[in-house]
C-alpha cells in the first residue's frame, strides 16, 4: 500500500515538473502568454500597492529609525540635502574643467534642469521571486513613461524603466546585477562601461588604455543614441577604489552611486532631453598633428666654407626644435 | 488533495504573495531582506503529506512565477519548489516528528527555504541569468535564513490553524 502511495507521488512528481519545464520552455521561447500574466499581475498589485504603500511607508524605515534613535531626522535630511546638492555642484565644476581641459564645446551640465520629466512614487521594492533589483513607481504609459528610459532622483542616477502598464512601471536598479551603463570621467573624460554588482558599489570598467581612475572622480552618464536609453550628462556616482593590477589592458575599479538607493521615496523618469544636451561623446580623437617650429635664421658670420646640401652647413636646420605633438579640435 | 482545496489554497497562496510584494518588500531588513512567502509556502508543504507537499510546492512557485519584477522564466519557482516540496516530504519523517518539536520544524523550514534560494540561483545560473556576485548571495540567502528562524514561531500557531480549517472532513 505503501509502495503504491510512494509510486502515485512519484508519478506526480514528473506530471508536475514536465509542465513546470513545458512553461520554462513557452516562456524561453518567447510565448506572449507567459508574459502577459505577468502584466496582469503587475496591473492587479498596482492599486494594492499604491494604498499599502501609503499606510506602510513609515513601518519601511522602521530598522533605520531604531537604528539612528535619538538623533534629529529633519536636521538629518537637511544636512543630506545640502550635501547633495554640494556633490552636484562638484560634479558640474569638475566636468566642465574636463571638458575646457581638452578644448571641447561648452556644454554645461546645469542644462540637466531643463529635462522633460514626470515625477513618480516608489510604491514597490524588490520582489520575493528574484534576486534582481527593482522598484516599482506608480506612474505608467499613461503619463507617458515608456521602457527604457532613465529614472533620476536629486542625486543622480537611479535606473532604467523596464516594463510598463497603464498605471505603473517597474525599473531596474543600477545595483542589479544585469545594469550596465556606458559612463565617462567628469575629469578626464575617459570612457568606461559602469555596471551594477547587487550590493552599493558597483564596478567600472574603462575602454580607453590610457585612461586613468583616480579615486574620487565622478562619474557622468556617457548618453546613448537619441538620449535613450540614458540621456547624458546625468550624475552617477563616484569612484571609491582602483585596481592597480596590471593584468588587465584597461583600469577598473569601485564605484558608490551618488543616489541613495535604499532610501528612494520620489523619482522621475526623464520623458525627452532638450536638444542642447551634450551629445554622445563616442567619436573617434584625432590623430596627433606635428608641428614644427622654425627660428629665424641667424646673422650669416663667414667663418668657412659650407657645402651646400649637407645638414651642418644649414643654420636654420640646427635651429629646428624636437617636433612636438599637438592635439587640434 | 481536493479540487476545492486546491483553489483555496492558489487563492492563499496569492493574498500572501500580494503581501509579500505591497508590504514586507517594503520593509528595510537589516543585512538583507525576508521572504515571508517562501517561509509560509515551505512550512505549509512540511505540514502536509507526501502528494500534498508536491502540489502544494507546484502551486506555491506558480504564483510566485506571476512576479512582475522576475527575469526568471515563468515556471522556474514552480520546478524548484515542486522538487523541494517532494524533498521535504521524503526527508521530514526521517529527521524527527516535526510537529511535537516546533524548534526543529523552525530550523528545518528554514534550511528549505535556503535550500530553494540556492537551488533558484544555480538554475537561473544555468539559464544565464545574472545574480550578482556570489558572497552578496551567500549573504542574501543566510539573511533570510536568520529572519525565517525568528520569524516562523510568530506565525506557525495560526497556520496550523489555518491549514486544519482548511481540510475537509474526509482529510482529516
Amino acid at each position: 500500500m505503501a509502495r503504491g502511495s510512494n509510486n502515485r507521488s512519484r508519478l506526480l512528481l514528473v506530471i508536475l515538473l514536465v509542465t513546470a519545464l513545458f512553461f520554462i520552455t513557452l516562456d524561453l521561447r518567447g510565448v506572449s502568454l507567459t508574459k502577459g500574466s505577468r502584466s496582469v499581475t503587475q496591473s492587479t498589485l498596482a492599486p494594492v500597492q499604491r494604498t499599502v504603500s501609503d499606510i506602510f511607508s513609515p513601518v519601511g524605515r522602521f530598522f533605520s529609525n531604531i537604528k539612528n534613535f535619538g538623533k534629529t531626522k529633519a536636521e538629518l535630511d537637511q544636512v543630506e540635502i545640502a550635501n547633495a546638492q554640494l556633490k552636484s555642484a562638484l560634479t558640474l565644476d569638475q566636468n566642465a574643467k574636463g571638458e575646457l581641459a581638452q578644448l571641447k564645446g561648452v556644454l554645461d551640465l546645469a542644462g540637466r534642469g531643463s529635462y522633460k520629466v514626470v515625477a513618480a512614487r516608489v510604491i514597490g521594492r524588490g520582489s520575493a521571486a528574484t534576486f534582481s533589483q527593482t522598484i516599482t513607481l506608480d506612474q505608467g504609459s499613461s503619463s507617458g513613461i515608456r521602457a527604457d528610459m532613465s529614472v533620476i532622483s536629486a542625486n543622480g542616477l537611479v535606473g532604467l524603466v523596464k516594463t510598463v502598464t497603464s498605471s505603473t512601471s517597474i525599473v531596474q536598479l543600477i545595483s542589479d546585477p544585469n545594469f550596465k551603463v556606458g559612463v565617462r570621467i567628469a575629469r578626464s573624460q575617459s570612457i568606461g562601461i559602469l555596471q551594477g554588482q547587487g550590493t552599493n558599489t558597483y564596478s567600472l570598467q574603462l575602454l580607453d588604455p590610457a585612461g586613468t581612475i583616480l579615486v574620487g572622480d565622478s562619474l557622468l552618464t556617457n548618453g546613448s543614441d537619441n538620449n535613450h536609453p540614458f540621456v547624458p550628462g546625468v550624475p552617477v556616482g563616484q569612484v571609491t577604489w582602483v585596481d592597480h593590477t596590471t593584468s588587465t589592458l584597461t583600469q577598473s575599479g569601485d564605484v558608490k552611486s551618488y543616489a541613495n538607493l535604499n532610501d528612494l521615496g520620489v523619482v522621475s523618469v526623464i520623458l525627452s532631453a532638450p536638444s542642447a544636451a551634450p551629445s554622445t561623446p563616442l567619436l573617434p580623437t584625432p590623430a596627433p598633428i606635428v608641428t614644427v617650429y622654425i627660428t629665424a635664421p641667424p646673422a650669416p658670420v663667414a667663418t668657412g666654407v659650407a657645402v651646400p646640401g649637407t645638414p651642418s652647413a644649414s643654420p636654420a636646420a640646427k635651429s629646428l626644435p624636437t617636433p612636438t605633438p599637438t592635439r587640434t579640435k | 488533495m481536493s479540487i476545492p482545496r486546491i483553489f483555496a489554497t492558489l487563492g492563499f497562496f496569492f493574498v500572501l504573495f500580494i503581501v509579500q510584494e505591497s508590504v514586507v518588500s517594503l520593509i528595510h531588513f537589516p543585512i538583507a531582506g525576508f521572504s515571508l512567502y517562501l517561509a509560509i509556502a515551505i512550512a505549509l508543504i512540511a505540514l502536509e503529506d507526501n502528494n500534498g507537499a508536491i502540489v502544494m510546492g507546484f502551486l506555491g512557485g506558480i504564483v510566485l512565477d506571476l512576479s512582475p519584477t522576475s527575469n526568471a522564466p515563468f515556471g522556474q519557482w514552480a520546478l524548484i519548489l515542486t522538487i523541494v516540496g517532494y524533498m521535504v516530504a521524503a526527508n521530514k519523517e526521517s529527521i524527527a516528528d516535526l510537529t511535537l518539536s516546533p524548534l526543529t520544524f523552525v530550523l528545518f523550514v528554514a534550511f528549505a527555504v535556503s535550500v530553494a534560494l540556492l537551488a533558484y540561483l544555480a538554475f537561473g545560473t544555468l539559464l544565464g541569468e545574472g545574480n550578482g556576485s556570489f558572497r552578496r548571495d551567500i549573504v542574501i540567502v543566510c539573511a533570510n535564513a536568520l529572519w525565517t528562524i525568528i520569524f516562523t514561531p510568530i506565525f506557525l500557531p495560526a497556520l496550523r490553524n489555518f491549514r486544519r480549517a482548511s481540510l475537509t472532513s474526509r482529510e482529516r
